[in-house]
This record gives C-alpha cells, sequence and structure tokens, in this order.
C-alpha cells in the first residue's frame, strides 16, 4: 500500500509540476547562467579561478564549473521554485485525515521534485556541451562533462529537495523561519567546505562537503587555503591546467557523493517521520502578558450607527498610509523599527544602523506585499488599480526605511544615511513587490533579499 | 433598461463557451441569480464587477459601456467572490482598512463603518482576531463585510451565505436587503427561495444562457 501511495503522490506532484510557467523559468536560467559562468579569457564574468588564474576550459572543468553554478545560484533559485510553484498548495485537509503513511506521500512528493530537479540539470548538461563546442579546449569529450557535472551536481539537487520536504513537515518552518533556515544552511554548506580544501581526501572530509566541488578543484592532497576561488573576482592572465578526475577519483569523494545521495533520501523519510499537521485554526486561548502586549490594538468599540465611510480627498496618500501600516502591522516591527533605529544612531550606520534597518524590512516587505498580491482576484476591481498599489507599496517602503536612519542621520549630521536609506529601502522595495507579483508569495522575495541583505552587510563590514 | 446592461455578452474559456450572448438588465434593488453548479453564474458576476472582459458584447454602467465607464463602476462598486486567499496573519481590522485603502475611502470611517457592519454580521468580537484563527463562516461573512465597506451603488454578491448557519445567513440577508433599496444588487445564494420575495427579479443561468426563472 505505501509503494502505491508513494507512486501516486509522485505521479500526481510530477503532473501538477506541468502546470508550472516556473519551471520554464528555471529550465532558462540554468543554461543562461551556464554562459555567464564560464569566464572567457578577458576575465568576463563569474568565474573560478585557481592560483588567481583562469582554469583551462577541459571538457571535465567545464563540467565542474557548471556544478558550482548549481551550487552556488541554482540552490537558492531552486529552493524558491520548489516552495512557491504550484505544488506548493497541497490537499492536506484531505491528506491528513487518511490512513496513507506519510513517509510514502514525502518520498513520492520528494521524488518528484528530484525528478524536475534532475531535468533542470539535464538541461544544464546540454548547454554545456554546446558550451564546450563553443569555448572548450582539447577533444570534445561528451562524457567527462556529464560526469564531473552530475557527479557534483545531482546529490546536492537531492540535498535540496530534501530540505524542502523537511522544512514543509513542521508548521514552524512553512513560512518564514523556513527560509530563513535554508538561507542558513546554504550559506554554512557554501562556507565550511573551503576548510576541506586543506585536508587530504578522505571519505570523512568529503562528506564536509554536501555540494561536493571543492574536491574536483583542490585535487587528492591538501590545498593552501584560498587556492581557488569563485565569484567575480581579478584574475591573471593565462591559464592553468586542471585535473578535475584526479579530484573526482580521490579517496572517498565518490564514496562520499553516493552517501549524500541516500542520505537525502532518507531525510526525506525524516521529513515523513516528522511531519504534523497543519493548523487549519489556530486555537483560541487565553493571551499572555507578552501576546496582550504585542497585540495589534486594544478592544474595539463598535458604533452601531456609523455612517457610510466617504471617498478621501487624496485617495492616494490615503493609500500610501494605510501601506505605510501594513508594512509595519504589529507591535513586534514598531518595537523592532526602534531598536533598528537607536542601533543606526549609536552605531556606524553603514555597518550596523542600516543592515539592521533592511533586515526588518526583508520581513516586513515581503509579507506584505505577498499578501496584497494574493488578493489580486479582489482588488483588481477596486478604484485604485494594482499598479497604484505597487507605486504606493515602494513609496511607503522606503518611507520606512527613511524613518528609521532619522536618527542616525541627526546623531551623525549627515545626509549620508537618508541616502543609503532611500537607496536600499526603495530597491528592496521593488525587489519585494515584484517578486511578490511574480510569485504571489513571500518565499520568493523573502529568501532573494535576505541574500541581498546578506552582500550589503558582508560589504559593509 | 437597468443601471447595469449587458448586451450580448459573451465569455469562453480556451474552448469552453461559458456564457453565450447575454442580454438583461439590472436595476436598483436585488437580482438573484439562480441555476446549477458550474453555469456560468460566477463568471457573469466576475463581467459584472469588471473583474474580467467579455469576449463578446457590451456591459453598459449608468448609460455609458465599458471600458470607458470601468473607473467610474469600480468607484461605486462592493464585490465578494466566492474564493480569496485572506491574509492569516492579519486582523480582520487591518484587512479591512487595506481594502478601504484600494477603495479610496478615508480610512477613520472606513474603520468605524466595518465595526458597525461586522455588528450586524456577527463579527464584533473578532476584528482584531488573526484571520488565520477565523472559521469559514467568519472568512465568508468578512468578504461579505468588506464588499459593503463605503456606499456602493453596486454590489456583485458570489454566494455570501454560503457555509454560514441559518441565523447567521439571516444576517447577511438582512444587510443585502437594506442596501437593495438603493443600489443595484446582484448575488448568487442557496438562499434564494427565501429572498425571492423581496427581489425585483430572479435569473436563472443554465449552460451559459440567461432566462426568468
Amino acid at each position: 500500500m505505501s509503494y502505491a501511495v508513494a507512486r501516486s503522490s509522485f505521479t500526481t506532484n510530477l503532473a501538477r509540476y506541468a502546470q508550472s510557467w516556473g519551471l520554464w523559468v528555471l529550465l532558462l536560467i540554468a543554461p543562461v547562467a551556464a554562459r555567464f559562468m564560464v569566464a572567457r579569457d578577458d576575465g568576463f564574468g563569474m568565474q573560478v579561478a585557481i592560483s588567481g588564474h583562469l582554469p583551462v576550459m577541459t571538457p571535465a572543468t567545464l563540467g565542474i564549473t557548471l556544478g558550482v553554478l548549481v551550487s552556488t545560484l541554482l540552490m537558492p533559485a531552486g529552493f524558491l521554485y520548489l516552495r512557491s510553484n504550484v505544488t506548493r498548495r497541497q490537499p492536506w485537509q484531505i491528506e491528513e485525515v487518511t490512513g496513507a503513511s506519510r513517509v510514502a506521500i514525502a518520498l513520492g512528493r520528494f521524488a518528484a521534485d528530484v525528478a524536475i530537479l534532475f531535468a533542470v540539470l539535464a538541461v544544464l548538461n546540454l548547454a554545456g556541451w554546446f558550451l564546450s563546442w563553443l569555448v572548450g579546449s582539447g577533444p570534445l569529450d561528451l562524457w567527462a562533462i556529464t560526469l564531473a557535472l552530475w557527479v557534483v551536481a545531482a546529490p546536492s539537487l537531492m540535498g535540496l529537495a530534501a530540505i524542502r520536504a523537511l522544512v514543509d513537515a513542521r508548521e514552524a518552518t512553512r513560512g518564514g523561519l523556513g527560509e530563513t533556515l535554508f538561507f542558513i544552511v546554504w550559506l554554512t554548506i557554501i562556507a565550511v567546505p573551503a576548510a576541506l580544501s586543506m585536508l587530504p581526501s578522505s571519505y570523512a572530509a568529503n562528506m564536509i562537503d554536501m555540494l561536493g566541488f571543492v574536491r574536483p578543484l583542490a585535487g587528492p592532497g591538501p590545498m593552501k587555503m584560498g587556492a581557488f576561488s569563485i565569484g567575480f573576482t581579478h584574475v591573471l592572465p593565462g591559464r592553468v591546467p586542471l585535473d578535475v578526475m584526479a579530484g573526482v577519483q580521490a579517496a572517498g569523494y565518490l564514496a562520499s557523493r553516493l552517501s549524500w545521495a541516500v542520505l537525502a533520501v532518507a531525510l526525506a523519510a525524516l521529513a515523513g517521520r516528522l511531519y504534523r499537521p497543519h493548523r487549519a485554526f489556530r486555537a483560541t486561548r487565553q493571551p499572555g502578558r507578552i501576546t496582550r502586549l504585542m497585540a495589534a490594538r486594544a478592544p474595539v468599540t463598535v458604533d452601531l450607527a456609523a455612517p457610510p465611510a466617504p471617498f478621501a480627498a487624496n485617495g492616494f496618500a490615503n493609500l500610501i498610509k494605510a501601506e505605510f501600516r501594513l508594512i509595519g502591522e504589529g507591535r513586534p516591527f514598531l518595537l523592532l523599527a526602534g531598536v533598528a533605529a537607536t542601533i543606526g544612531a549609536v552605531a556606524d550606520y553603514r555597518q550596523f544602523g542600516s543592515p539592521a534597518a533592511l533586515l526588518l524590512l526583508v520581513f516586513g516587505l515581503s509579507a506584505h506585499g505577498a499578501r496584497s498580491e494574493t488578493l489580486r482576484a479582489l482588488t483588481r476591481v477596486h478604484a485604485l488599480s494594482p499598479t497604484m498599489r505597487r507605486v504606493a507599496f515602494v513609496i511607503a517602503g522606503t518611507g520606512w526605511a527613511l524613518l528609521m536612519a532619522l536618527p542616525g542621520a541627526a546623531t551623525h549630521l549627515s545626509l549620508r544615511p537618508l541616502m543609503l536609506a532611500l537607496a536600499a529601502g526603495g530597491g528592496a522595495a521593488v525587489i519585494a513587490i515584484v517578486l511578490a507579483a511574480i510569485s504571489r508569495a513571500a518565499f520568493a522575495p523573502r529568501l532573494v533579499l535576505l541574500m541581498l541583505w546578506y552582500g550589503y552587510f558582508s560589504t559593509g563590514a | 433598461m437597468g443601471m447595469l446592461q449587458l448586451n450580448d455578452v459573451s465569455k469562453a474559456y480556451r474552448r469552453k463557451q461559458v456564457l453565450k450572448g447575454i442580454t438583461a438588465g439590472f436595476p436598483v434593488g436585488l437580482t438573484l441569480l439562480v441555476g446549477p453548479s458550474g453555469a456560468g453564474k460566477s463568471t457573469l458576476l466576475r463581467l459584472l464587477a469588471s473583474a474580467e472582459a467579455p469576449d463578446r458584447g457590451e456591459i453598459i454602467w449608468d448609460g455609458r459601456p465599458l471600458p470607458g465607464a470601468r473607473k467610474a463602476l469600480r468607484r461605486s462598486l462592493g464585490y465578494a467572490p466566492q474564493a480569496v486567499e485572506l491574509p492569516d496573519d492579519l486582523s480582520a481590522r487591518s484587512f479591512a482598512m487595506h481594502i478601504a485603502a484600494l477603495k479610496g475611502l478615508e480610512l477613520a470611517a472606513a474603520d468605524a463603518q466595518f465595526g458597525a457592519i461586522a455588528a450586524a454580521i456577527g463579527l464584533q468580537d473578532d476584528l482584531n482576531t488573526r484571520i488565520g484563527a477565523y472559521s469559514g463562516g467568519m472568512r465568508r461573512r468578512l468578504i461579505f463585510a468588506q464588499a459593503l465597506l463605503g456606499a456602493p451603488r453596486l454590489l456583485a454578491l458570489d454566494e455570501p451565505t454560503a457555509e454560514l448557519d441559518r441565523e447567521t445567513a439571516h444576517k447577511v440577508g438582512a444587510q443585502v436587503i437594506a442596501r437593495a433599496r438603493t443600489a443595484v444588487v446582484i448575488m448568487t445564494t442557496h438562499l434564494a427561495d427565501e429572498l425571492a420575495p423581496q427581489a425585483v427579479q430572479v435569473l436563472r443561468v443554465d449552460r451559459g444562457m440567461v432566462v426568468p426563472a
């Protein structure tokens, strides 16, 4: 019976993926990003550099370069897609009261997710073959590209699908906390294995590297810290050879990749075991002191004879005011906004105040952007159009950033905090509303803004 | 000819013809739309609310055809669709203020009006409760309440009494009848038999066509 449940879960989810236009975007992202990831001799684009030089682009090197692309750029894009695509709405009201095994359901959905991610990988593989013909060195070896790409990327993508299953298993991580956790895990699995390159190859050492790209770049032996770099870095002229296959065939590497694939399946099964039902209606309990303190407003006194509300003198200004309130909904937000403003006033604004304010805004903007876009079926027929609402949203979001920057500007006697707030707050608001409009969910804007925030925070230090 | 008039209106989704050459007038008062599920009632309401445009034919509001009169229609409209994904993390009151702002209404007055509407349909104790804690019936009433904000001259209500117990459904019905004295109210409901005596017309939608019931 469990096999039948898993198979049904797999085929149902796979059929639903066929209705997803986002899948086409994902299928497009991979090969387009691949073109920019394979650096030209002038260093244009994002690149993998070995000891400051670009590697000779053999077929295996090309495959590993594409594998790095999957580990860095495609992981968050894939997570966003898995969380916000057409399968995000499951018939849990019905499923959760059946006797079907949650492990079987989780494994079926995991298999469908993996199938989709592997389809993206297959497209990337095709792009790799084409790029090898275009920019590669040496004889065309399609098998070497495929092996180097799949051995790195396939277990990584299975791990990604397992993470999705895990964060969807519990109520607490089905929302914003899930994205935040993924963001932290992603940063960790990228950053930690860099230390691995200084260790000789072994099964244990390679298991630290979930994304699997370090050993093929570092080779079987220990490597000096910083011997390879990934990103928009300056490169020296000339290319150096890179023996990718030596790393792939190093002791314990292939076993570690296989182990990660098995572990991903085990994690998906664990997600089924950990699964807890959704809460359709949150129980109304006697609110505690903190809950009362944090409650949005005091009890309402209703005026039964209240007349119909008239039109506002300036509807657009009125809308900006409402958007401003809704972005900053609730006392916790107001409290944290006060904290962020204080940090900006007492510490360096660029280094601490601005990131603190922006981090708060990431959550406020993505939450309100998503909720207003999901209401589009209702709000598209209102007097103020969705476009006007989006403009009001951006103005209100920028307004919050400016408000939190004011104490910093006053204490530092400088306009710089306000300029930074204008640029960062305005940019974040635009990104939030665009991504919310496309995805109609908070997942995409929240995760993308968190990643951008991290970049902003890191460059300010 | 009513305040709202449909002339030879048709609508299809992909290859399925949902509405077929509908001509009907909607005067001030209550118009009930009845008919079997899938007959095209909700599609007709969406067209009347300007949420979608017809493939053929014209919709006239206050003597002017859409899309030219769309802005005027939307300023006069209260719309309660059958299914809306409500924001679970907002309180009912915050949600209502969001809608009031989009309708261009003065916020403090809209807040007071929302309280009065909520009291009339039994939601007054839950105005500051997060919508995530609302039951299906409470959500249905909230969708209805937001449609009444302001002074709409056109109300398009898609099953506002669904999921409600009889007593609460009657409270909603009373609000509908009160509004129908001064506005064009077009409504689909399973309480058609009880509201029919109060209606200026009952139209039957069947297989994409409209006939008097």
